[in-house]
């Protein structure tokens, strides 16, 4: 059975972990390699990791994660839905999250440990999870700065295509659009779109803030992003316990190292954004807020994760 | 016959799915022009765009036009190139069938996942495409089997 | 070993005449047999996702456009047009068959709708006129392959999306050589017709060139709309493609009066099966480049040339000798799919910058479409003429010299290709 295979006669095993990012210094493979550095110190085991080269979609990775094409991936709530675990959307909501601290409670909490039960109970075990990461925080890119909500009226405005992410932007006035990832800094060259949202470390990288619709940022700092780092759970229940021991540690590991590096790559590519002439603005994030709180409402509702909210925001007042 | 209608079906319903996505990208330059918000335009758009190829290529291998080297099969005459016609097919027809049988189980596996932009579609309506493509290849290489096999005495090589 | 036996298989399967992209689905599921760890379904896994990409769906879109162009006699306009300018210099007709094939490039990004709806018309019309079949074969499937050199072009597009670098850049790269290919061509011929005494067209008076070229001036707004439409932001690239087709059925339907509505089933079902026969292999294509990734040959390539080659110059003359051969038997969407996520690191370890790769890679598998064994215009073109697949390689390569050489003259100065599209548009380098 080569889903609960993996594992050689000898009992040594190999896992192939893989994300969608193909560059070398993006925070996923910092993590990533931690993780198999960490693993590799129990000597039956070998992870190989692939930085895009088994495909820069997430939704292929979730594929291969439930087929044994991949043993451990790395996946966003809006691709992890997809699978037809809805709880996950939770995470993904605007203005979920007010900053790093209050993600970091929510994730390494109790919401956190019954999100992991939610996927692990819902994918029939396909899926575990093994700790949370961040692709940082996103923030609004455009023609123009915002300086109040209003601004935004009327932009087409490149998005996430996930339900509740266009439901929020819509509300806000702003038409969102879509246009792949790859064709996106094009689109901002040549006004195809007039804004876009995304972290630091993501679109500086891409150099959309040296395009004409891409130079003005502004930081509404609306999704403190969630990334689900998973495994296959009918693998991971094929090894030997030093083994998954082994694999538990490294998955630690690796969650402190990446999220280390991606906050510490924000500092660095916001920098490097303003040193090459983009301008960065604040704003009151209070209208954006409290604008998400009856669209979190409803969402949460339907999928039926009201009390996990209820929790979120609770979380919010303390520290 | 029955082949020939088959082939018929494929070809409409492939040619359907290119007007689709034809039609979406337009709505999708449109819409954004005059500001309205359509964004299942992409994942409508690329889902039409998988089942038209699919589509296209089973028909194609009916009508053995895929890119090929023929010098050999050229140079051959009479049983010898027959022999390898039906050599050639029995190949076909074992990777078809593997594309018939493992198109069905990720049809299964990925059947209740949905789509991005619509959830309340079920990424199996893309899946399926895959089993179909293959079952149908299946079918046109039996029958050109079937076909050469009936005329392997007859002079004329069906191809 | 089991990458010498895969090899092997490769061979035997394309000699005994398996078509060319279930050889390679055949290799890549055989390939996955051997891995135990992961599942055969990967295939069909792979197979489908290397079609979910946006930017993939300009494949058949641009190649609506061309079948409607060839349809509504927009080809015939553009023959016409490029006979007023070019008819009168000694072997006028072949001259017009090069330029056509220049104009047809801006609007179409396919080469074979240009070899088979230009050829169509004019091989027989060269031969007619008594210009040797070899001429009229070589000159007409030659010349095609300057349709993806000179913008629109499907396989800049389908690069663009393999490796980032701006779409915009790459067309704006591509006009000057394809130009310069063009005009290449022309002299050659020029010598050749001096020679063969080849004949002339009289010169056409200004009034009738006013009047070819009133004629043709909706035909020749397809490329100012399309590159214009991206370059002002009205579209990507892949919605241009569907604004090209609808441009041409507007210009066929209502100006020219020359496509009807009886057309379009025939038209549709051309463009289906044809477009999926590329855009199949390539499917097939990704799940080759899958199994790659999981024996890790990038890596691999990577090293090979860290270790083995110091210079980019030569780094940049192998890649082209390797596309050049693998070319003659591939198409160059499947190439580019399977070989450009292992190079492009390497490329740019080697400090050579991605959109020249692009242009380099490009023109280079444009000459394996008239290299044999499979050389897709030059198998049309041979149809068209008649004439045997050697006798028509044979008369095909003074011209694809040319295209070498300017391939060359780019691979080592790029700023003949790079210089004025910079200085037009410096955003997008
Ligand atoms: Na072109
Ligand atoms: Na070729």
């Amino acid at each position: 059975d080569r889903v609960a295979g993996g594992a050689e006669d000898n009992g040594d095993i190999k896992i192939i972990a893989a994300h969608n990012q193909t560059s070398p210094e993006n925070p996923y493979q910092y993590g990533m390699k931690e993780f198999e550095r960490v693993a590799e110190k129990n000597e039956s085991i070998e992870v190989e990791v692939h930085a895009g080269t088994l495909g820069t979609s997430e939704s292929e990775l979730v594929q291969k994660l439930k087929l044994g094409g991949a043993d451990v991936v790395l996946v966003s709530p809006g691709f992890m839905s997809k699978t037809g675990i809805k709880e996950i959307d939770l995470f993904a909501m605007p203005y979920v999250f007010k900053n790093y601290d209050h993600w970091e409670r929510v994730v390494d909490g109790k919401v956190g440990e019954r999100m992991a039960e939610i996927i692990n109970e819902k994918s029939d075990n396909d899926f575990k999870l093994l700790g949370y990461w961040s692709a940082g925080v996103r923030h609004y890119y455009g023609k123009k700065p915002l300086e109040s909500i209003e601004d935004i009226d009327g932009m087409k405005y490149r998005t996430q295509t996930s339900g509740v992410i266009a439901k929020y932007w819509e509300a806000t006035g702003a038409v969102p659009t879509s246009v792949a990832w790859g064709e996106l800094y094009q689109a901002l060259q040549q006004g195809v779109v007039d804004a876009s949202e995304n972290s630091y470390p993501y679109f500086v990288q891409q150099n959309h803030h040296k395009t004409e619709n891409g130079k003005y940022i502004t930081e509404t700092g609306h999704d403190y992003t969630t990334r689900f780092l998973l495994i296959n759970g009918n693998k991971f229940d094929s090894y030997t316990e030093a083994q998954q021991e082994a694999v538990l540690k490294a998955a630690k590991a690796s969650v402190e190292k990446e999220r280390e590096v991606v906050k510490k790559q924000e500092e660095e590519y916001k920098q490097k954004a303003i040193d090459e002439g983009a301008e960065v603005n604040q704003i009151d994030r209070e209208p954006f807020i409290e604008l998400a709180k009856p669209i979190q409402n409803e969402r949460a509702k339907e999928i039926g994760v009201m009390d996990l909210l209820k929790k979120i925001r609770e979380l919010k007042k303390e520290g | 016959m029955f082949i020939k209608w088959l082939e018929k079906i494929q070809l409409t319903i492939g040619v359907l799915f290119l007007l689709v996505f034809f039609i979406t990208i337009i709505i999708q330059v449109i819409t954004r022009y005059i500001g309205v918000s359509a964004i299942w335009t992409g994942e409508v758009a690329t889902y039409s765009f998988i089942w038209s190829v699919f589509m296209g290529a089973s028909v194609m291998l009916n009508r053995r036009e895929h890119f090929k080297f023929d010098l050999l099969l050229n140079k051959l005459q009479g049983k010898s190139k027959k022999t390898l016609y039906l050599i050639n097919d029995l190949i076909l027809l074992v990777f078809t069938f593997a594309l018939f049988y493992f198109g069905i189980i990720v049809t299964e596996s990925f059947w209740n996942f949905t789509w991005v932009s619509l959830p309340q579609m079920k990424m199996g309506y893309v899946w399926i495409s895959v089993p179909i493509m293959g079952g149908t290849m299946v079918i046109y290489t039996l029958a050109h089997m079937i076909q050469n096999v009936r005329n392997f005495s007859k002079g004329e090589v069906i191809e | 070993m089991i990458g010498v036996v895969l090899v092997g298989l490769f061979i035997i399967l394309m000699v005994i005449g398996i078509p060319i992209a279930f050889v390679i689905g055949i290799v890549s599921l055989l390939g996955f047999v051997n891995i135990p760890y992961i599942p055969e379904a990967m295939v069909p896994v792979k197979m489908l996702n290397g079609l979910d990409s946006f930017v993939l769906l300009a494949v058949p879109l641009f190649i609506l456009a061309a079948n409607l162009m060839n349809s509504g006699q927009i080809s015939q306009k553009l023959i016409d047009f490029s006979l007023s300018i070019v008819g009168h210099i000694r072997g006028g007709l072949a001259h017009a068959n090069i330029l056509v094939s220049m104009l047809f490039a801006g609007v179409s990004g396919a080469a074979q709708a240009d070899t088979a709806g230009v050829g169509k018309i004019l091989i027989p019309n060269m031969k007619k006129q008594g210009y040797d079949t070899e001429t009229a074969v070589g000159v007409t499937a030659a010349s095609s392959t300057i349709g993806v050199i000179i913008p629109p072009s499907i396989p800049m597009i389908i690069f663009a999306g393999l490796t980032n670098v701006s779409v915009g850049a790459l067309f704006l790269v591509g006009i000057i050589p394809g130009i310069l290919v063009g005009v290449g061509m022309m002299v050659l011929i020029y010598f050749l017709a001096l020679k063969k005494q080849y004949p002339t067209y009289q010169r056409a008076s200004m009034k009738n060139f006013i009047k070819k070229f009133l004629d043709t001036i909706p035909a020749l707004m397809t490329p100012v709309i399309l590159i214009g439409g991206i370059i002002a932001g009205i579209f990507t690239a892949t919605e241009a493609a569907a604004f090209a087709s609808i441009y041409t059925v507007l210009v066929g339907m209502f100006y020219y009066k020359t496509l009807k509505l009886k057309d379009f089933p025939k038209i549709l079902v051309d463009t289906l099966t044809l477009s999926s026969l590329s855009l199949f292999a390539l499917a097939a294509a990704s799940a080759l480049g899958e199994l790659m990734s999981y024996y890790r040959l990038s890596s691999w390539a990577e090293q090979f040339f860290a270790n083995n080659i110091d210079s980019r110059w030569l780094f940049l003359l192998i890649i082209i000798a390797f596309f050049l051969f693998i070319g003659t038997f591939m198409d160059a969407i499947p190439a580019m799919i399977l070989f450009i996520p292992v190079i492009l690191p390497v490329a740019i370890s080697f400090g050579v910058d991605p959109t020249l790769l692009g242009i380099v890679t490009i023109m280079t598998l444009a000459v394996g479409l008239v290299t044999p064994p499979y050389g897709l215009c030059l198998l049309l073109a041979a149809k068209i003429g008649k004439l045997p697949i050697e006798r028509s390689f044979k008369a095909v390569i003074p011209y694809i010299t040319i295209v070498v050489v300017v391939l060359l003259v780019i691979a080592f100065i790029p700023g003949v290709a790079f210089y004025v599209p910079e200085l037009i548009s410096p955003d997008l380098f």
